[in-house]
């Protein structure tokens, strides 16, 4: 097997694409050591022949006319020579399926490597290299964005999770929730016993920093106390009592767990009911204070301003006096009018008091120039 | 150096150069004299005359660049032109007001329009038609003798439009008939009326006030009249410590002159004729018992003279009997007077308005500590557009109106609020309480039809208009009507 992997190592070489180079870098090379120091600036050396370089890319399908075409160019040593006629032979005596099967793999081999030997064009002008790819990064995502038009999108997927997800909660309500009707209890009251009411905070499951709070309710009047010892509640409540609703509303988070801030509420309320009792102080001096609070009052339509059948005929009565009144006016002359007032005026005294008046025989006034001037001025 | 005579020419006025020399360039003598059909130049100083090189252009020498600046100091170089394409700015300001012109401008009061049609038929108002509930609705012209009256107490108030019309008139209401009615009868029995208008903004409080000191001047009382109470307490006004008085009290010289310079101009007939009953050692002026009042008020010339007078002339006034007159003491803008004041005492600590002596002098009065000996009334209106708030007034005058029942609840003294005032409610508790209200629609025909018939109100007065503006004036408040009546062209 030794001879069958070298003969595939010396057929893959020469099927490489760029023969020529190889071979020209199997050559020795001189050991020189080129200027070690120098003022001068560094010159390439005279380039060799193109023609040389411009080697022609040949691909072949199997290593057989590979090493046909190596022998054939001559260019290889005396020992590589002998290799490369052994390794001809041994790929002539190879059985067509083992030929078939090596030039397929070679193909296949080539394939797989064709993208990763593709020259990567470095982008222009682009900084830092941002948009180059970083070829040395191998991971297993080698074209999972590709689409091969063989299924719907993945909204189209995440539209159809939400279906799935509609029906799934559907069928929940249609066929469990019916269950949960067995699970009801009828709705009571709270008792005189139950003077408390604690609310609660739940966030499913989830951990929140709210969910420790406990709020209690209670109104004053529940507590079975008189009417002093309710005030007195009141003010020891503060801002906590709620003037228009009655009722003391306080709340706890100190502790870390609900159970701890409601014990607390309690205890606390035990103790404010305690004090309230107490008779030594009755809190009578002290006013109750509701500058926390603001009042709200709600305007309401007046009950004076609904158009009843009574208020309707009233109006109407009122209206039908009004145009009797202006009416009875009117034919007397006696209504104003302040256009025709105007008018009347613009037009200047009528000619029957015109006529009646004389023109009245005035001295001409012997009067200085300069009053003349401020008459006329007037 | 042609150019020398040319420049030489420059400098003299075109004119002058065309006149002396005669000598006119052949290109101008070319000018067509009809070139101007009318001109006030004659052509040929027209023809002399330059187009107006642009002042703004710098020469090309560099001697014209160089400026010399107003001390001598000679800048050579550019000059950096900023917003050089700005036109130079000739704002022709005039004469600036004197100081106190643009006050008085805004104070003035105008009482007669000559634009405005006279309105006949009105009857003027007298003692008797104030008390005759027939009068209710009623516009009735003010007579010129009251005019100068309540013109000398400065009743009339710049924000009232009198200066539309041709001669002062007023409306009387239902409430001003009511309070003619109750002056005249609590003076009658020789009693003092303590009495606050309130009401609601622009309802015509000041007016109702005005109504009350012309019924006292119908009558022939002496009326004090205090037309803006802030101007006692903001600082207006001089003031000085009364010696020998505690607590201490403040004088406001400045405001007693001003006040008897009303009295005496407004009450100069009533004055002639009383005669002092007291001596008065206080003056500096000797006045034998037996000279008029009047002689006594004429003494006061200057604010440091004044305050003697003044209490001379009030003890004189108190007087029970020997003829004196009822009087009317009233003050627009009650809830400055019921405060704090903007004056310091000499430790800097503020004095409280009832600790001046003039606002003291008044509150005694509306208190009922004091009583007129001879009957008469102390007045005073509320303000509520320059109003401070006052808590303890308005508290008060809430009580004192829900218990007359204008109002269906009566407001509570806060527990915890803050800016109550004992000295206020302790004299407010007495006091009597007008609130007045919106006018009915009769009363608002009557004075529509006074402004159609002044041509001020252009359209006919029937019952349709005078709802309309009843309803948009704020259901019959009668600022609120004249707004939107008259004063749209302001509002």
């Amino acid at each position: 097997m030794a001879a069958a992997a070298q003969s595939l190592r010396l057929a893959l070489r020469c099927s490489s694409r760029r023969v020529a180079p190889r071979i020209q870098l199997a050559r020795p090379q001189k050991l020189t050591v080129a200027r070690p120091f120098s003022t001068t600036p560094l010159r390439r050396a005279e380039e060799e022949d193109p023609q040389e370089v411009e080697e022609e890319v040949r691909i072949f399908d199997n290593p057989g006319d590979a090493l046909q075409e190596l022998l054939r160019t001559g260019e290889l040593s005396e020992e590589e020579q002998l290799d490369a006629v052994e390794a001809q032979k041994a790929w002539e005596q190879l059985p067509i399926e083992e030929k078939q099967k090596i030039i397929a793999d070679v193909k296949g081999v080539r394939e797989h490597i064709a993208p990763l030997r593709r020259p990567v064009p470095k982008p222009k002008n682009s900084f830092w290299n941002v948009d180059e790819k970083d070829t040395e990064m191998i991971t297993n995502e080698v074209g999972e964005d590709e689409f091969d038009e063989d299924e719907i999108t993945s909204m189209g997927h995440a539209k159809l999770e939400e279906h799935r997800e509609f029906r799934e909660y559907a069928r929940i309500a249609v066929w469990e929730m019916p269950l949960l009707a067995k699970l009801a209890k009828p709705f009571k009251p709270p008792t005189n016993e139950h003077v408390l009411r604690f609310r609660y905070t739940s966030y499913m499951g989830e951990f929140h920093p709210a969910e420790k709070k406990v709020v209690v309710q209670f109104c004053p009047d529940d507590l079975g106390l008189t009417k002093q010892q309710q005030l007195k509640l009141a003010k020891i409540a503060g801002s906590r009592y709620n003037p228009e609703t009655n009722i003391i509303k306080m709340s706890c988070e100190m502790f870390e767990h609900q159970a701890q801030n409601k014990r607390y509420l309690g205890d606390l309320v035990e103790k404010m009911i305690a004090t309230a009792k107490d008779p030594t102080d009755t809190f009578e001096d002290i006013p109750l204070d509701t500058r926390h609070h603001t009042f709200t009052k709600k305007p309401k339509f007046p009950k004076e301003w609904r158009l009843t059948a009574e208020r309707q005929a009233q109006i109407e009565e009122q209206r039908k006096q009004a145009l009797l009144l202006d009416e009875t006016k009117r034919r007397e002359g006696s209504l104003i009018d302040g256009v025709e007032r105007i008018q009347y005026a613009l037009a200047g005294p009528s000619r029957d008091e015109m006529d009646g008046r004389v023109a009245e025989l005035v001295s001409a006034p012997r009067s200085s120039a300069k009053t003349r001037g401020a008459n006329f001025r007037r | 150096m042609m150019a020398v005579p040319n420049c030489l020419r420059c400098l003299v006025r075109p004119s002058t150069t065309s006149i002396t020399t005669s000598v006119i360039p052949q290109s101008q003598r070319i000018v067509p004299i009809l070139a101007a059909p009318f001109s006030t130049t004659s052509s040929v100083q027209k023809a002399g005359m330059q187009p107006r090189k642009k002042a703004g252009i710098p020469g090309k020498g560099s001697l014209s660049r160089a400026q010399i600046g107003p001390n001598g100091h000679i800048r050579a170089g550019k000059k950096m032109q900023l917003g050089k394409f700005k036109k130079a700015k000739n704002i022709e300001r005039g004469k600036a007001p004197a100081p106190g012109e643009r006050k008085a401008f805004r104070k003035r009061v105008l009482l007669s329009n000559d634009n405005a049609l006279p309105v006949t038929g009105l009857e003027e108002l007298s003692a008797q038609g104030l008390l005759d509930a027939s009068n209710v609705g009623r516009m009735v012209a003010l007579p010129n003798e009251l005019v100068d009256q309540l013109r000398a107490v400065e009743a009339f108030k710049p924000t009232q439009s009198w200066g539309m019309f041709r001669q002062p008139s007023v409306l009387l209401r239902k409430e001003s008939v009511e309070l003619a009615k109750k002056m005249t009868e609590t003076a009658g029995r020789g009693e003092t009326l303590k009495l606050v208008i309130s009401g609601d903004k622009l309802v015509g409080k000041s007016m109702l006030l005005l109504q009350a000191i012309s019924n006292a001047f119908l009558n022939n009382w002496i009326v004090f009249h205090v037309p803006e109470g802030q101007e006692l307490t903001n600082a207006s006004t001089d003031y000085a410590p009364i010696p020998d008085t505690k607590p201490t009290q403040y004088s406001q010289q400045a405001y007693g002159l001003r006040l008897l310079q009303a009295l005496r101009k407004a009450n100069a007939s009533i004055l002639a004729e009383l005669r002092t009953v007291n001596p008065h050692p206080e003056l500096v002026q000797h006045f034998p018992v037996g000279s008029s009042l009047l002689q006594l008020a004429n003494a006061a010339r200057e604010p440091d003279s004044a305050w003697p007078i003044f209490n001379a002339v009030w003890s004189e006034l108190m007087v029970k009997g020997n003829g004196r007159p009822p009087i009317l003491f009233s003050v627009d803008g009650l809830a400055h007077i019921m405060k704090m004041s903007e004056y310091r005492s000499p430790a800097f600590e503020i004095i409280h308005a009832h600790d001046l002596a003039l606002v003291n002098h008044f509150v005694e009065f509306l208190a009922g500590n004091k009583k007129l000996p001879n009957g008469g009334a102390v007045i005073a209106a509320t303000a509520r557009s320059n109003a401070p708030r006052n808590p303890s007034m308005e508290l008060m005058v809430g009580r004192r109106e829900a218990e007359l029942g204008y109002a269906e609840e009566k407001p509570v003294k806060e527990p915890y609020g803050k800016g109550y005032d004992e000295r206020v409610e302790k004299a407010l508790e007495k006091v009597d309480v007008l609130k007045l209200r919106s006018v009915s629609r009769t009363e608002a025909r009557s004075l529509m039809e006074y402004w159609a018939a002044s041509g001020l109100l252009r359209t006919a007065v029937d019952e349709k208009t005078v709802s309309e503006k009843w309803m948009i004036g704020g259901n019959g408040n009668l600022g609120e009507m004249e707004r939107v009546s008259l004063l749209t062209m302001r509002y």
